[in-house]
């Protein structure tokens, strides 16, 4: 559903997207998962506006795909119009996934917590457990390899930011600090965009910190909304920024006509 | 000899018990028309390796032909969870191995490579290796000249491979158009046997016309089975997307039993021929839409 934003021209669906569109650089080489409306729209966004040379691979597979609309799946051929190149999977997008010349991935979660790791196999316990979810796929392998990690959620609440995930499918930050390092795994979370706020990650315990409130919203009710503590930052906490009319008008009528963002929601 | 055979006989290659791998990856490419015999045949105690599915899954355990399932994810996507499979999990019926798209295709590399075990990075720092720290499938190393860590995925023994392509030749020769075979190549190097549905037999003529387009040589394929609009309600590009309408309607029917019971009976296992069951729904108009 598409819910206004107070104060701004824009509804919520549409101030993530443009949120998550203006975190990538121009020299971002992104993927895409299942269920990636919020950042299939973030990277077709940012192509058309500040990073012209954004790579995109629709699905992993259809390199600098520009499909016409968005269909129900962000997995299916629906959205390869316009790519360059399909590629192949264990040779090609497994070759470039490991070596990190593919930079940056998005996922989501059924539970995330304050270091960005996240779960999405399983709400109970592994063996006989309440809802069984879908399974890690991807995560936890993307998450070892990818560099530049982004996550989102537009269900901000204390059952999906949880202080302990039931399990953890795909490394965030991990146990936070240096856990990474450690591990011998490049870079880490980045940004956590939310329906109410987006995170940053405080950079020497690597927990989730707050760097800006969407109109409307008090650092107070995102403290409520979420299941651990959060980093609150020094000093004013800015607003997210509003979307610009262009970014707004691609938006809605070039990247994502039909709004099937709105199945994230 | 062809390799030519029918759907029929070709599922009633896999015996009870054995671990079948299914290619395609969600909502793409996956060999429907042969999983759909495996349920028509009642299988019984199936191993599936699933790397990334739905659909095929899902009609397996509600068949009550799986015993254990070893994947990344099995869901609908965005239309939702695979009913019948998270019911089977969550009853304790079905077991789950999980793992992770890129740990299972080094498992099958392993095994295809005749190797101890493939390194990846794949798993590092979560709670997935935990899982298998008894039965050693996956476990974390360290190398010692380096000090880096990685995991040793062991070798996947696979039976046998179902996997959908668009054309085969009698001998066996197989190829898709384009060579889009998501982690098929990975599961078909590691099996024993491998049965290719495809959308139409070819000359082998029309395969050494043009070799470099050939997928699959005819010594990895063992068995071919007809079936136009295999992969339905799944996709097989570029012919045809997935049928969004055939997953919202399951996924409503399964909200009851007995809805589920008359709609699996009358949509999915009821029909007797892979016509029959187009026919039944409506499939060619769906799968273009």
């Amino acid at each position: 559903m598409s819910t206004p934003v107070p104060g701004y021209d824009c509804t919520m669906d549409e101030l993530m997207v443009v949120a998550f569109s203006r975190a990538m650089s121009n020299d971002t080489r992104a993927f895409n998962g299942a269920v990636s409306f919020i950042p299939v729209c973030g990277y077709m966004l940012a192509r058309r506006t500040h990073a012209p040379d954004l790579v995109w691979a629709a699905s992993s597979i259809a390199v600098d795909a520009d499909p016409d609309e968005i269909g129900d799946s962000t997995l299916s051929d629906s959205l390869w119009g316009g790519a360059s190149m399909l590629s192949n999977s264990p040779f090609d997008f497994w070759t470039y996934a490991q070596g990190a010349r593919y930079n940056t991935f998005a996922f989501r979660g059924a539970q995330m917590d304050a270091c960005g790791n996240v779960n999405n196999t399983v709400i109970g316990p592994y063996d006989a457990p309440k809802v069984r979810l879908p399974g890690g796929g991807g995560m936890a392998d993307l998450g070892t390899m990818i560099p530049r990690i982004y996550l989102w959620s537009s269900t901000h609440d204390p059952r999906t930011f949880v202080e302990r995930l039931d399990f953890r499918s795909g490394i965030g930050w991990g146990d936070g600090g240096d856990h990474r390092e450690r591990l011998g795994l490049p870079g880490g979370p980045q940004l956590c965009i939310t329906n109410l706020c987006v995170f940053d990650f405080e950079p020497v315990g690597k927990r989730m910190r707050l760097a800006s409130l969407h109109p409307g919203v008090t650092a107070e009710q995102v403290q409520q909304a979420t299941g651990f503590e959060v980093v609150m930052p020094e000093g004013a906490i800015p607003a997210t920024a509003e979307p610009t009319a262009e970014e707004l008008r691609l938006l809605r009528t070039e990247v994502d006509p039909t709004s099937a963002r709105l199945r994230e929601f | 000899m062809s390799k030519v055979t029918t759907l029929e006989q070709a599922a009633a290659q896999v015996p009870d018990g054995a671990t079948v791998a299914i290619g395609g990856l969600s909502m793409n490419s996956a060999p429907m028309a042969l999983v759909r015999e495996l349920v028509r045949q009642e299988k019984k105690d199936l191993t599936l390796v699933a790397i990334v599915a739905g659909m095929a899954v899902d009609w397996l355990v509600a068949g009550r032909c799986v015993r254990r399932v070893l994947s990344g994810l099995v869901s609908f996507e965005g239309l939702g969870l695979a009913p019948n499979f998270r019911a089977g999990v969550q009853s304790g019926r079905v077991a789950v191995e999980e793992y992770s798209e890129h740990l299972l295709i080094c498992r099958l590399q392993a095994q295809s490579s005749n190797l101890p075990f493939m390194p990846t990075k794949a798993g590092l720092g979560t709670d997935v290796l935990g899982l298998h720290t008894a039965s050693g499938a996956v476990r974390e190393e360290r190398d010692a000249p380096s000090g880096e860590r990685y995991v040793a995925c062991t070798r996947l023994p696979v039976d046998v491979a179902l996997v959908h392509a668009h054309e085969a030749d009698e001998r066996g020769n197989a190829r898709v158009n384009p060579k889009l075979v998501w982690m098929d190549n990975e599961i078909v190097n590691a099996a024993a046997r491998t049965v290719a549905s495809v959308e139409r037999v070819a000359a082998t003529e029309a395969f050494t016309a043009e070799p470099e387009r050939t997928t699959y040589p005819r010594f990895m394929i063992d068995a071919v089975a007809p079936a136009p609009l295999g992969a339905y309600p799944c996709s097989s590009f570029p012919d045809y997307s997935h049928d969004s309408e055939f997953f919202t309607a399951y996924s409503q029917a399964a909200r009851d039993r007995g809805e589920f019971t008359q709609f699996f009976r009358e949509r999915v296992v009821g029909p007797e021929t892979w016509e029959d069951f187009l026919d039944a729904n409506n499939a060619a108009t769906g799968a273009s839409a």
